[in-house]
């Protein structure tokens, strides 16, 4: 099933999703838990998909499991992003 | 300026409500959402029980399908349990029992509505009572004045000020965050749970599922997955807490989605996957941090979920009208010291919210070692449970053999089924008859006596002629 068929977002501007390089400890919870697979690992760095703000769901998994505090995570701005028509 | 007797950080049902209590009590009254209206960013898995009815019986009688068209109530509920093989090995379909007191939960048991009709339609009560919605606004910080909470700032540094703030801002609250009430939760105490909807036709829903609101998929070999029905589609979903997962939760969400028998209902029901959402769900022991100095959390923010099944909207609700009220008399005694809003403890816990908690680290602990360990729990639950259900329909030995072999395959998975009910069921019957576990029966003895119990049975057929 393709995600894109299946969700439907407004597009913002504004970043609401960082990782700290110093902090990260390349543990991986982030790439397990995302539901729509926006985390990788590339060369021992994670980072986060460059258009993930035309995908993602806004659970804040990756935040909440990250044990290390690297990423940064606020809610995209008002009235932008994920819309849940049948939630 | 935006001043405020008091500000909710929130447009949920628990926000909406805190809002119409806040309101009603003749408080100016600000509520805000980030999204472009109420319910758009939310997604939810069951349905609102009878309970909210019983509470809140002038506001419920107005939910009506003219206002939330999805809605759809049924008074049965299905359990499926999926074996490690991944087939459906069996299942029992319920309605309510002969034990239900409250006379309406006879005849339904869950009314199911999406979150984007819901919650608009909460919110109304709010603004008829005269408190202000402000939407597509990102709260983004506490202000504070002399070390105290004052107010609020959205992301375009807008400034709204008010002695008392309400965290109604869900799982990963802002409000629980800039007041050191929370940073973050632990693993063990916050779930992600993904979820499909699927759209139906309402004719096929209610000519297969019939009074079917639910149905709760046990399984051995992914979490329990819930599914509820709406007018014209279902939710199908499962959720986990944030230490128990070995590969993505959507593997497992698909697991369940790809059994054969699954594959065989969404062919029935002509059902199209709609929408994909996830969720972050609080789901703990006790809430605890519920307040300090000018502010108090509700609903998710709070913590306050179902113990059991981590239910949400209900708790919301009715935390939220417990805050407003003691906001309220913090206000009347111009005092918004921490200990001053631990009235607010006091009145949630005599809530049925708080009588939930009362068992809430027994319910909590069995919840999580059965439908939430499937490897663990449910690879010889399922197997055992469906013995006692369906084992005698086997046209194959005599039915007195039948029986013995049921009996002794039971008695198999004893050494895993005995530590269990020990561990699990006992404390959480105990806690529940208000007894001392030792009181209410010895578990040494009972130990020793139900594999007696098992002996009983012969182990050879006696002869009719021999005895």
């Amino acid at each position: 099933m393709n995600f894109n068929d299946l969700t439907k977002h407004i597009s913002g501007s504004v970043d609401y999703i960082s990782i700290d390089q110093n902090k990260c400890n390349r543990c991986g919870q982030c790439i397990l838990v995302c539901i729509v697979n926006l985390w990788r690992k590339i060369d021992n760095i994670i980072s986060i998909s460059e258009d993930y703000k035309e995908k993602c769901l806004e659970c804040a998994a990756c935040y909440q499991v990250c044990e290390a505090d690297a990423i940064e995570f606020q809610y995209p701005s008002g009235g932008t992003g994920i819309v849940f028509e049948k939630g | 300026m935006n001043a405020y007797d008091i500000i909710i950080v929130g447009g949920g049902p628990g926000g909406s409500m805190a809002a119409k209590t806040a309101a009603n009590l003749g408080l100016k009254t600000i509520f805000f959402e980030r999204g472009r209206k109420p319910g758009e960013k939310n997604s939810s898995g069951c349905g609102l029980g009878p309970r909210l009815w019983k509470d809140f019986p002038s506001m419920m009688k107005e939910l009506t399908p003219e206002k939330c068209p999805s809605m759809r109530a049924g008074s049965a509920a299905r359990n499926y349990f999926v074996n490690k093989e991944g087939v459906v090995a069996g299942y029992i379909m319920n309605h309510p029992t002969e034990s239900v007191s409250y006379e309406p939960a006879k005849s339904w048991i869950t009314m199911n509505c999406y979150r984007s009709e819901f919650d608009p339609w909460i919110a109304d009560f709010a603004l008829e009572a005269g408190a202000e919605l402000k939407t597509s606004t990102l709260i983004t910080n506490l202000l504070k004045k002399d070390g105290k909470i004052s107010g609020v700032v959205d992301e375009h540094n807008n400034k709204y000020e008010a002695p008392i703030v309400i965290g109604a801002d869900g799982a990963v609250s802002m409000v629980a965050k800039q007041s050191g009430l929370r940073t973050k939760w632990a693993l063990d105490q916050i779930t992600v749970t993904p979820q499909y909807d699927f759209q139906a036709s309402p004719e096929r829903i209610d000519d297969i599922m019939g009074d079917e609101a639910l149905a709760v998929w046990w399984s051995a070999i992914f979490p329990a997955s819930y599914q509820v029905f709406f007018h014209d589609g279902f939710h199908q979903g499962l959720g986990n807490w944030l230490n128990k997962w070995d590969k993505n939760p959507l593997y497992y969400l698909n697991r369940v989605i790809n059994l054969k028998y699954y594959q065989r209902l969404i062919r029935t029901l002509d059902a199209k996957p709609r929408e994909l959402q996830s969720h972050l769900l609080p789901w703990l022991r006790y809430p605890y941090n519920t307040h300090t100095d000018g502010v108090i959390l509700i609903g998710d923010a709070g913590g306050f979920p179902c113990p059991l099944e981590a239910e949400g909207i209900y708790p919301a609700i009715v935390t939220g009208k417990a805050a407003a009220e003691t906001a309220a008399e913090a206000i009347s005694a111009d005092n918004f010291s921490k200990d001053f809003l631990s009235k607010y403890d006091i009145l949630w816990k005599k809530t049925s919210v708080g009588e939930e908690f009362e068992a809430g680290e027994e319910l909590y602990n069995i919840w999580k070692a059965l439908p939430f360990s499937p490897q663990e729990t449910m690879t010889w639950f399922v197997p055992m449970f469906m013995e006692v259900m369906g084992g005698i329909f086997d046209w194959s030995q005599p039915h007195a053999k039948r029986v013995r072999q049921i009996a002794s395959q039971i008695k198999s998975y004893m050494p895993k089924a005995l530590p269990f009910i020990m561990k699990y069921v006992f404390p959480l019957l105990a806690k529940i008859f208000e007894e001392d576990l030792d009181k209410m029966m010895d578990p040494q003895k009972l130990m020793s006596a139900i594999p007696k119990i098992m002996d009983l049975l012969p182990k050879k057929k006696k002869r009719r002629d021999e005895t």
